[in-house]
């Protein structure tokens, strides 16, 4: 057990080493977390709610598929494959202990390494500056939290699984590069499951986690074949919150920020802040039509 | 290309897996904006013409540009290679380029290209010449913006060594961003986009073009004619950045 425990340290320092690729990598999420919260909001300008999504939900799926990123992608795997395929593998099959133990102890180090210098200040800082749907209750973290590991425990999974195609066929890049995008698409990382149509979005959520980077799918197990009106999102947990649509604070006007996106019309965000109601007679709804 | 047209088999499936993950991409969008219906006032396939102009030019640009990615040129800088390459009787920058080409983003722009051919099916435009001039511009403009950056990140690398994944940003996210219609963005992300790195000017500005809309307002319409010059003007900066690297380097001393 020591063994395995200095492993996971080695993993943990080898992760921290590396401050310059830290401050890129949490540069890279935070950019594409503004563009698409600023998308997410240009979206929501005209709709409340799509597939039982708000703007709310929506943005903490963007925050926690990127706070989530290092964590379930980390391209370890193509050293193990290379290993594997030139043959420096052997010499780890000498060693103490179990292959497969040893890395899975060396990529919790890592893993744990991310959580805390990308994961939570990614989360933290968007929690303050945007309206997130974050748990806050205690059982709610507890579920949030488990829904982490069980990320974590996914992606170290299907990352083993890749590199070990190497055991079979050199040409294990080509294995990867076609399996990546279906699971790509299904983790939710391109566009939330939720908005897939209803059959493939039952399909989508079988799918317990991605590789590549979603919090989507940790969070949103959900039984499938539910009837068709649909509870409110869990993204990272938010239906963790134990909110239900509409309940609670109210929305922000979609918008946003004013450095992030127009603004919509008379009303920006932070809500407080609302123009006064258009001039002139209400145009809803309209006077009965009359014949002349 | 020859020592990968080897293995017509390889060459193919990876060709076939780039393209598939495009292909992917523009499916995950379609979903998502059929569900919501329009973004900025703009229909889900026009939006999709722009995600196709997106990764047609940055496939092209790749396809070139790929071996100047900043840890690919540390790599080249660590080992010593460059030493040789520049006792060669060839321009480093030529060698550097046509060293490796990844027919990985061959796949990407010709499932950029067709994406593009796809969507204006669907979003009703009628090609005429001037149409599918503008397209090819937005293309070229893109991929010559992109091969810009990868010049100026290359050359920066010389001086630091150590490759910095930042430019990654520039080169997808930069697609990314251009790849939704620009008035949505803020000030801040619009500005970035369209003067200073100009692939929002690239990509949006003619694409308003080819799909016959007539734009935020106050936008000339000879703007879409001036991103030729800009793009040329941009690598040209990439160009001098890579020079400069270059004379910044010294070796590794072994």
């Amino acid at each position: 057990v020591r063994a395995y425990l200095a492993l996971l340290g080695a993993g943990f320092q080898r992760q921290n080493t590396y401050r310059l690729a830290l401050v890129a990598g949490l540069t890279t999420n935070a950019f594409f977390g503004v563009v698409r919260t600023a998308i997410f909001f240009a979206l929501y300008r005209e709709r409340d709610q799509v597939a039982g999504l708000d703007v709310a939900d929506a943005l903490t799926y963007v925050w926690v598929l990127e706070g989530l990123f290092a964590v379930v992608w980390a391209p370890w795997f193509w050293e193990l494959a290379e290993a594997i395929r030139s043959g420096e593998f052997i010499a780890e099959l000498l060693r103490p202990g179990d292959p497969y133990l040893r890395l899975a102890a060396f990529d919790l180090g890592r893993t744990l390494s991310v959580v805390a210098t990308r994961t939570v200040p990614t989360l933290t800082v968007a929690a303050l500056v945007l309206p997130l749907r974050l748990p806050g209750t205690l059982g709610g973290l507890a579920l949030l939290a488990v829904s982490l590991v069980l990320a974590a425990v996914v992606s170290f999974q299907l990352r083993f699984l890749f590199a070990s195609a190497a055991f079979w066929t050199p040409d294990y890049r080509s294995m990867f590069l076609f399996a990546f995008p279906v699971l790509w698409l299904a983790s939710g990382f391109v566009v939330p499951v939720d908005f897939f149509p209803e059959p493939a979005a039952g399909a989508g959520q079988l799918e317990p986690v991605d590789p590549a980077g979603d919090g989507a799918g940790a969070g949103g197990h959900r039984p499938v074949g539910r009837p068709h009106g649909r509870r409110p999102a869990r993204l990272g947990g938010g239906a963790v919150a134990g909110r239900s649509p509409g309940a609670g604070r109210g929305q922000p006007p979609a918008g946003g920020p004013w450095w992030l996106s127009t603004p919509a019309s008379t009303c920006g965000w932070p809500p407080p802040r609302c123009g006064p109601p258009p001039a002139g007679p209400p145009t809803w709804p309209p006077a009965p039509w009359r014949p002349r | 290309v020859r020592a990968t047209a080897r293995r017509p088999a390889h060459l193919a499936a990876r060709t076939l897996a780039a393209a598939l993950i495009v292909a992917i991409e523009v499916a995950g969008v379609m979903l998502m904006l059929d569900q919501f219906g329009s973004i900025g006032g703009w229909r889900p396939a026009e939006v999709v013409v722009l995600f196709g102009l997106g990764f047609a030019g940055q496939g092209l640009a790749l396809v070139f540009g790929d071996t100047l990615e900043a840890s690919k040129v540390s790599e080249l800088v660590r080992r010593g290679t460059f030493d040789q390459v520049l006792t060669r009787p060839a321009s480093p920058l030529g060698w550097v380029v046509a060293s490796y080409v990844d027919t990985r983003f061959v796949g990407r722009h010709l499932a950029g290209v067709a994406t593009v051919v796809w969507a204006a099916d669907r979003a009703g435009v009628a090609w005429t010449p001037g149409r599918a001039g503008l397209a090819a511009l937005a293309v070229a403009s893109a991929a010559t913006i992109i091969f810009g950056v990868l010049m100026a990140a290359a050359g920066f690398t010389f001086v630091t060594v150590q490759g910095s994944e930042a430019v990654n940003v520039l080169i997808y996210g930069g697609q990314y961003v251009a790849s939704y219609p620009m008035q949505i963005y803020g000030s801040a992300l619009r500005f970035l986009f369209t003067w200073l790195v100009p692939l929002g000017l690239a990509i949006y500005v003619p694409a308003l073009g080819v799909l016959g809309r007539p734009g935020p307002p106050g936008l000339p319409a000879w703007l879409a004619w001036l991103t030729a010059p800009v793009a040329l003007a941009f690598v040209a900066v990439g160009g001098l950045a890579w020079r400069a690297g270059i004379r910044h380097y010294v070796g590794t001393g072994s």
